[in-house]
């Protein structure tokens, strides 16, 4: 080797020897694309990015226009699950996922699923950073804790009592295998997490209508309110009835400060044939009317499906309104319409005329037009769809073009002040407070709008025998029955209504018959809409195809699930030969199966 | 590393650098020879020569000739190395300025223990080998047909475990070795190619050289925390030693399913059986056939009278005027193409002086899809450069070079968004066509292969790849001590272009709606991957006294990687066909990102000592430091050793050599660390994600509660022992090779015992749990040759076999929940119901136990022919009990998923100028329980919209008053898709049997003679055929003759569901549901050509 080639190498070693040594970091590294603790709970816009996230568990508008298929005027494919003797127990609980729609809750999960509270609590407990403004900090803890008492309010309808957690629990935390703590104290805590709300939340209002402010904090407070009040009323069996009046008080008075800040008002400005209903099919919520919407758009491609769902033939359950729940729309003066002789015989058509004006705005009426290409078609109801013939139009838009998917755009409400005025009415009526004037100002509002003429100033002094004898056999207060009978109507498929008939002790109304139009006679053609042309045929023999006349919808009601009350007349009857019934156990929800394996000490509820 | 150590390495360096140098100057002469086969005469092409103890060398050419040139004068042991013979040595004298002549005849051989075996940074004989490693070289790859290498090391090593879970050419699964690795981390072979850590289904199979798996620790330990679980090295072609050739090689074939798609394409059939599976579970008439068709009775009666006279028509227009369809569709014949071409084009160029060499090679592959609609084309390129440059005598650089472009595209269904065969089993009724006759779509087939056909849906994917490593070779110290260096990058480039739109159909006679409205949107999706590595290390050799061997090597390495993404998705494209989202105008914009940064250092040793090749001891280790874990836990020491014995060595060996020729046994021992965690393991995230709502007039971004970490994480531990015996027996003819082997991970990183739900988050990981895998490879080979009408006739046999079970030492489940792991428990196993029969009376089922908690019909009723489950701990009630090991109910262990005793068969042989070769591959037990949504085996069990797979048509199959002793209960819908369902309910008799033999390729050649190839201008010209799958038999085909074996107990499809990459971010393939969701294996059939100049 020359002495060139030995420096080479020796040049080599070097060089190696100092690249070695500079080879000494990078094994420190951060992620940079997620944030951390110190980002999110150090400003104002971190504790807003985390806020956004409690509104993702809200109910969406297919969870609202869907979850009113489990109510006791729908008539729909299947009966649910959950009223089916035997077949539902605390090992079917998940029903969603199987098309037997329910109502939906926080958390869009019906079950025993805790994650959004986890994500309160490490919110509530995480909002201490100094650097941010206590006002600021406030403010969205308030809004944190709106979302921990909705969250907590749906646990407790669903399964009375639960366990009550305010923390983040770490995994050795005994209270993760405590039992229930007892309604009476979350419900308190619901109160205590409401009225910080109020309290904090900096907004009053805002023009969106989709976020969290100070009044729909107070909307949610009276409803939770009268729930709980006129629960622990009508339920003696939970030994709980000395505190109602408390609840009620609390309902009324949520309702009455926002009624007093005449920041709302019902919507008159289309008339009474079509004020009510464009409260729910315009894109853009109307603000006098509403508190907090879901709010779509086409150019974000946030939409619903409620034109799909109640047009579809095979998309959806089919909900149908049952014409014992037709039968409590008022006539437009005012007086019931099953004290007119004869009712019972009424054909579509003729019932559908001068009853309150929400009838023909929730469901396909006489009249009623769809467009196509922007031009008018008939709008029969449609025996492709419905079951009853009361066909539901509430959340649906008119254009055709909308019905083959998620297509609308329409904002699909969670807070209205028509449910506030309700609500103080009814809470009001049940501590036998309720005024004429308060009456004037709530259900006697309500039904000015629909055009009734008669007792829109005073208080009602005649029980309807309809309304007392099939809906409510205990309730002898006649005010307490408008109210109830007002609520169904203009609250119908808003998703409240299973869990009034709940609160109301009424589960039993779950096991009415579903009945439809009355057929006068079988196998002739019906002009539904009244245009001239047949809409459809119930066939008690089969009509050769031949014989038919084209565009109408031909229907063999000689089988099990489809029939006439009288076999060749008489009110459609839909799927009377399944069993439905009601139980006490009922009320509650089981706890499913898997959790109590997991934690014993949750017991079950009882007959389940 | 602690740069301490990393100083003491450099000083080392430095005093090297420093001590004297012992080289003289010398003058040079020539070796040159020929070498032949010894018991034919012929001459042998491509046989190594090699200087021992230098670099110096060369390759024989096509008559067995070599010469290497620049010898130092002196004497000098030359040996001849060949795969297949026995490696010779010869002694030689060089005189300056003369050509010394020396040739061999070298002996076949099955094993050869003087093979050299690449090892972790650097290379052993295996004859002193002492860790578990195996190695193939390139003719295990040779003239297949594959579409990425990683499909093509299937079965080929015992024990390196691959599952292709479909047969799409994008199909590159994990490489697992050993078996059952962590239930926690997991973990996965470490794959290097050519030293750097690369992915093998982008590499050009044409350009294997060999392929070594490291199994036990001992032989991983240098690669350190990533090497726990096995290292696989993948080593690429070198430049021809001497001379120039030119290599081109030419495929084409075509290829089709393994197995038919297998349904009943009857629409009356599938009708009637249709309400009959609803009505027998919900004991009502169905009004629809799920979304897109509706249904009556008299629909049913109409569709009879339609299907017995065909010159009815088979649509007509329904009261609502909407299309009422009596159709029969074939949607997998409209689905898939009967069979699809293939070509490959290979050229390969070297090249090689005594100063430098080179090698280019190319390859083309072109893959048009299966799919006839939105067909999923394949195609890749690869281009490879590699050379050397001897700088100085002492001093060689080289660099490699590779280059890689891959496309795909993958259709995606707008319609529900899932995979086309979930879609197919949901949507696409046999009842209804996939096109009215206006030429329009219909419902069905808008959500189903009318998607495809309308044909603007779906991901275009390119992947590039570009890696170069530069690197240099100092032989110093008299070729003592080498010095080698590297530096290698990596960018690896992943492009997503999504179109999604929504597509018209029609319901009514000339009214068009539109399905997927949601979705009108084009997504650019670009992965950025960037990757470094750099090593150094040193190589000492010597022999003492004749005897003691010695080799020390000594070394750091040092690597990062950076994952970037950038994901855009816009809406509101103007017109259907826009590709570019400057078209896309809407206002709903996502976008998102991802980053992610991990770096390793560490440094390594290895150090072998031998006593005359007779007892061979070996020690490694490597100090590994990772930055993805906390400060406290990033470095750890991982030492390993291995010992041998070869007493055929020994002096009271008495066995003659054509009994017993070598006998060796080996043990280990080596205690790793699991690296495989992806960065950021360790810290609080706090995920940045656009809402899916409207608040306040925008989609705004959102966070929420980070997973819930837990306190003091460290290192998983991998201690793995290992016992082998080589063995050659009959001169060679014969050898086996077994390892047994026991890896115990412990301190898993898993996820902690199920916690009440009240706790609101998945149960937090932690260290929690211990497992161990046992197992054992095997492999016979018998290698021989005789003469067949005075030609010789050459054949070789090629066994291997290879087993593992997992069982879990330790879980923090202390009840024992069936719901997760526990202790004892071994991993894999169904725990399921006995199946007593079915009921056959109404006594029957009212002395039955209770079984209410299952449904065989909606309202629990139990009617005679359905499936009666045992009461087997006779309580009066089946049910599970308390859902523990302890009291499981009335259930029990019934089969086990794991791949047990899997097995490679090679057979080769040669006569004349002809051979064929085959291998065969299987699993000799495997269970599967079909899955809860499983449509291609439940059928209309699942769902009663589904299909009806064609098997369940042949007699006994189906419950009947007339068929009693059948396979499938009663008929009725739901029973494995509902929650209490009886059939999703895992049960002895629907415990499916998935062991398998596959016939995985089969080739036949002919080489034509040097006088024709001579005209061609060629030396060598070969021809040949060659299948890939041809055939397969398993048990399960007895039944499920519709679902490829492979397929069966695979994941569902994830790609066309618009994960084309197969990764989504919370981790592949998570889904492990068994349903047979799956692009079919592929059956192939190519001929080929290879010509070589």
């Amino acid at each position: 080797m020359t002495h060139t080639m030995i420096r080479r190498q020796r040049l080599l070693l070097l060089l190696v020897a100092g690249v070695l040594a500079a080879g000494c970091d990078s094994l420190e590294q951060n992620p940079v694309a997620t944030s951390t603790k110190d980002a999110v709970f150090g400003s104002e816009s971190g504790l807003s990015l985390y806020a956004n996230s409690f509104y993702n568990w809200m109910p969406d508008a297919n969870n609202i226009t869907q979850s009113e298929s489990m109510t006791d005027y729908a008539a729909r494919r299947d009966v649910p699950q959950f009223i089916r003797p035997g077949v539902y127990n605390p090992r079917v609980t998940d029903l969603t996922a199987s098309g037997q729609y329910e109502v939906v809750t926080l958390g869009s999960n019906p079950n025993w699923q805790w994650g959004p509270l986890r994500s309160i609590n490490y919110f509530l407990e995480g909002n201490v950073d100094a650097d941010v403004p206590e006002k600021v900090r406030n403010n969205y803890s308030g809004i944190a804790r709106f979302f921990r008492a909705w969250f907590y309010f749906e646990k407790v309808k669903r399964y009375g009592d639960v366990p009550w957690i305010d923390r983040p629990l770490a995994v050795t935390d005994s209270a993760l295998y405590g039992g229930r703590d007892p309604r009476t104290l979350v419900m308190d805590k619901v109160l205590e997490d409401l009225d910080y709300a109020i309290a904090n939340i900096s907004a009053t209002n805002e023009g969106s209508r989709s976020l969290i402010t100070k009044d729909v904090a107070l909307a949610l407070k009276a409803r939770v309110a009268l729930f709980e009040g006129t629960f622990r009323k009508y339920h003696p069996e939970f030994g709980l009835q000395a505190s109602a009046d408390k609840w009620l008080n609390e309902s009324a008075n949520a309702a009455k400060v926002l009624m007093d800040s005449k920041r709302y008002s019902l919507y008159t400005g289309s008339g009474p044939t079509d004020s009510y209903r464009q409260v729910f099919v315009r894109d853009a919520p109307i603000t006098q009317e509403v508190l907090l919407t879901n709010v779509q758009s086409t150019a974000l491609a946030v939409r619903h499906q409620a034109n799909w769902i109640f047009t579809s033939a095979t998309t959806g359950v089919r909900f149908s309104f049952i014409r014992q729940f037709i039968h409590t729309y008022l006539n437009i003066d005012g007086t019931p319409f099953t004290s007119t002789a004869g009712y019972q015989t009424k054909t579509f058509q003729e019932e559908t005329k001068n009853r309150d004006r929400r009838l023909s705005q929730t469901i396909r009426t006489p009249g009623y037009k769809r467009i196509q290409s922007g031009s008018q078609i008939p709008g029969p109801p449609a025996f492709t769809y419905t079951f009853t013939g009361y066909h539901p139009i509430k959340w649906s838009v008119d254009d055709v073009a909308m019905d083959g998917g998620s297509l609308n755009t329409n904002a699909v409400h969670l807070f209205r002040y028509a449910e506030v005025l309700l609500n103080f009415a009814e809470a009001k009526a049940e501590l036998s407070q309720l005024t004429n004037a308060d009456w004037a100002l709530t259900v006697g509002a309500l039904r000015g709008r629909a055009g009734i003429t008669g007792g829109l100033s005073s208080l009602p002094t005649v029980v309807d025998p309809y309304l007392q004898s099939v809906y409510f056999p205990g309730i002898s207060n006649p005010v307490i029955l408008e109210i109830r009978r007002d609520r169904g109507i203009e609250l119908a498929m808003e998703g409240l209504r299973f869990y009034d008939i709940v609160r109301w002790a009424r589960g039993s109304l779950m096991e009415m018959e579903w009945r439809g139009i009355y057929v006068p006679q079988a196998n002739t053609n019906i002009d539904l809409d009244e245009n001239g042309t047949p809409d459809v045929n119930f066939m008690a023999v089969n009509i050769p195809t031949a014989n038919r006349v084209a565009g109408v919808t031909y229907l063999l009601v000689t089988g099990t699930d489809f029939k006439l009350a009288n076999g060749t007349f008489g009110e459609l009857v839909w799927r009377n030969d399944i069993p439905r019934k009601w139980e006490q156990k009922n009320y509650l929800y089981p706890i499913p199966e898997g959790d109590l394996l997991t934690n014993p000490a949750l017991k079950q509820n009882p007959g389940w | 590393m602690r740069c301490t150590s990393l100083f003491v390495l450099s000083s080392v360096l430095v005093l090297c650098a420093a001590a004297p140098s012992a080289a003289q100057q010398r003058e040079t002469g020539s070796i040159s020879g020929v070498v032949t086969d010894a018991s034919i005469g012929r001459a042998l092409a491509g046989a190594r020569v090699g200087i021992t103890g230098t670099q110096l060398g060369a390759t024989t050419n096509a008559d067995g000739r070599f010469t290497i040139a620049s010898v130092p004068a002196g004497n000098y042991a030359v040996q001849v190395r060949m795969i297949g013979f026995s490696a010779q040595d010869r002694t030689v004298a060089v005189v300056n300025g003369q050509m010394a002549t020396v040739n061999f005849q070298l002996s076949t051989r099955a094993v050869v223990l003087d093979e050299v075996v690449a090892v972790g940074y650097g290379t052993q004989k295996r004859g002193s080998l002492t860790g578990a490693v195996d190695q193939v070289g390139s003719q295990a790859l040779e003239n297949r047909p594959m579409a990425n290498l990683t499909q093509g090391l299937q079965g080929v090593i015992p024990n390196v475990n691959i599952r292709l879970l479909d047969g799409r050419p994008t199909q590159a699964p994990r490489i697992n070795i050993r078996g059952t690795t962590s239930i926690g981390q997991g973990g996965n072979a470490l794959v290097l190619i050519d030293g750097v850590e690369g992915d093998p289904s982008m590499v050009n199979p044409n350009d294997i050289e060999s392929i070594t798996v490291l199994k036990d620790a001992a032989s991983a330990a240098v690669y350190g925390a990533r090497g726990a679980f096995g290292v696989l090295l993948i080593n690429t072609k070198k430049p021809t030693r001497d001379g120039f050739s030119i290599t081109y090689e030419s495929q084409y074939g075509r290829r089709t399913p393994t197995v038919p798609a297998g349904y009943v394409t009857d629409g009356y059939t599938y009708a009637k059986m249709f309400n009959e599976s609803f009505f027998n579970f919900e004991g009502t008439f169905p009004q629809n056939v799920n979304k897109t068709q509706t249904f009556s009775q008299q629909y049913l009666t109409e569709f009879e009278k339609r299907s017995k006279d065909p010159s009815l028509p088979r649509v007509s227009i329904g009261p609502d005027g909407q299309y009422v369809y009596y159709a029969s569709t074939d949607w997998y014949g409209l689905l898939y193409k009967d069979q699809t071409p293939t070509t490959e084009q290979s050229l390969s160029v070297s090249r090689s002086t005594d100063k430098a060499s080179f090698l280019i090679s190319g390859r083309y592959l072109d893959q048009p899809g299966l799919l006839r609609y939105s067909s999923d084309d394949y195609r890749m390129l690869n281009m490879r450069a590699t050379g050397t440059l001897q700088l100085f005598p002492w001093l060689q650089m080289n660099n490699n070079l590779i280059a890689s472009n891959r496309k795909y595209f993958s259709p995606v269904n707008v319609g529900e968004g899932g995979g086309i065969w979930r879609n197919i089993a949901d949507e696409g009724h046999i009842s209804a066509p996939m096109l009215n006759d206006d030429g329009t779509l219909t419902w069905s087939g808008a959500y189903t292969v009318g998607d495809y056909y309308y044909g603007k849906n779906g991901s275009g994917l390119t992947r590039n790849l570009v890696r170069n490593t530069t690197g240099f070779t100092a032989t110093l110290f008299d070729s003592t001590f080498k010095l080698n260096g590297d530096f290698s990058f990596q960018n690896t480039a992943d492009d997503e272009k999504r179109r999604r739109v929504e597509i018209p159909y029609s319901r009514s006679p000339g009214v068009i709606e539109y399905l997927g409205t949601a979705t009108n949107d084009l997504r650019n999706l670009r992965d950025k991957g960037g990757y470094l590595a750099g090593n150094i290390y040193g190589d000492y050799h010597g022999l003492f006294a004749n005897k003691h061997f010695v080799n020390v090597v000594l070394g750091t390495n040092y690597e990062q990687s950076t994952f970037e993404r950038l994901d855009v998705t816009r809406n509101g494209l103007i017109f259907p066909d826009a590709e570019n989202i400057n078209l896309a105008l809407g206002q709903s914009i996502t976008t998102g990102g991802n980053y992610e940064k991990w770096a390793i250092l560490g440094g390594f040793y290895r150090a072998n000592y031998n006593y005359d090749e007779r007892y061979l001891l070996e020690l490694n280790g490597r100090f590994d430091g990772s930055s993805k874990f906390p400060s406290s836990q990033r470095y750890a020491f991982f030492p390993s050793f291995s010992v041998g014995w070869r007493p055929s060595r020994e002096k009271f060996w008495k066995i003659p050599e054509s009994i017993i020729s070598d006998l060796k046994f080996r043990g280990s021992y080596g205690s790793m660390g699991n690296g495989n965690i992806n960065a950021y393991t360790f810290n609080e995230l706090f995920n940045i994600t656009k809402s899916g709502r409207i608040l306040n007039g925008i989609q705004p971004q959102f966070t929420g509660a980070p997973a819930v970490l837990p306190d003091g994480l460290t290192w998983e531990t991998v201690t793995s022992r290992n016992a082998g015996v080589d063995l050659e027996m009959l001169s060679g003819k014969l050898s086996f090779n077994g390892d047994v082997y026991s890896r115990r991970t412990t301190d898993m990183y898993t996820i902690g015992s199920t916690l009440p739900a009240t706790f609101g988050a998945t149960s937090p990981r932690g260290n929690y749990a211990d497992m161990k895998t046992n197992g054992w490879e095997a492999t016979l080979a018998w290698q021989d040759r005789f003469n067949l009408k005075a030609r010789p006739f050459g054949y070789t046999v090629r066994l291997t076999l290879s087993d593992y079970t997992a069982k879990i030492l330790k879980y923090n489940n202390p009840d024992r929940f069936l719901s997760d792991y526990y202790v004892g428990q071994t991993v894999g196993d169904i725990w399921g119901y006995v199946t007593e029969g079915f009921f056959t009376s109404d006594a029957e089922i009212a002395a039955h136990a209770d079984q209410s908690l299952y449904r065989s019909h909606s309202s629990g009723k139990i009617q005679v022919g359905d499936i009666m489950l045992k009461d087997l701990n006779g309580d009066g009630k089946v049910n599970p009990g308390k859902n523990t090991a302890v009291d499981p109910g009335d259930r029990m262990v019934i089969g086990n998923i794991t791949p047990r005793y899997t097995y490679g068969i090679s057979l080769g042989s040669n006569y004349r100028n002809v051979f064929v070769s085959t291998f065969f591959q299987g699993v000799a037990k495997q269970d599967w329980y079909p899955s809860p949504e499983s449509n291609a085996f439940w059928g209309q069990y699942n769902r009663p919209y589904g299909l009806v797979p064609s098997w369940q048509l042949k007699p006994g199959m189906i419950w009947s008053a007339e068929n009693p002793n059948s396979f499938l209960p009663r008929y009725a819908s739901r029973l494995s898709n509902n929650a209490a369902g009886i059939l999703r309910q895992p049960q002895t008799k629907y415990v499916m049997d998935a062991s398998y033999l596959r016939l995985k390729n089969l080739q036949v050649g002919y080489d034509l003679p040097a006088r024709f190839s001579s005209r061609l201008g060629a030396r060598a010209t070969r021809l040949y055929v060659t299948g890939e799958n041809l055939w397969t038999w398993s048990p399960l085909y007895k039944y499920a003759d519709n679902i490829d074996v492979e397929n069966a107990t695979a994941p569902s499809d994830r790609q066309f569901v618009g994960n084309p990459n197969g990764v989504n971010p919370s981790g592949a393939f998570s889904d492990n549901s068994g349903d047979g969701y799956n692009y079919p294996m592929l059956r192939s059939f190519n001929v080929g050509a290879t010509v070589t100049f």
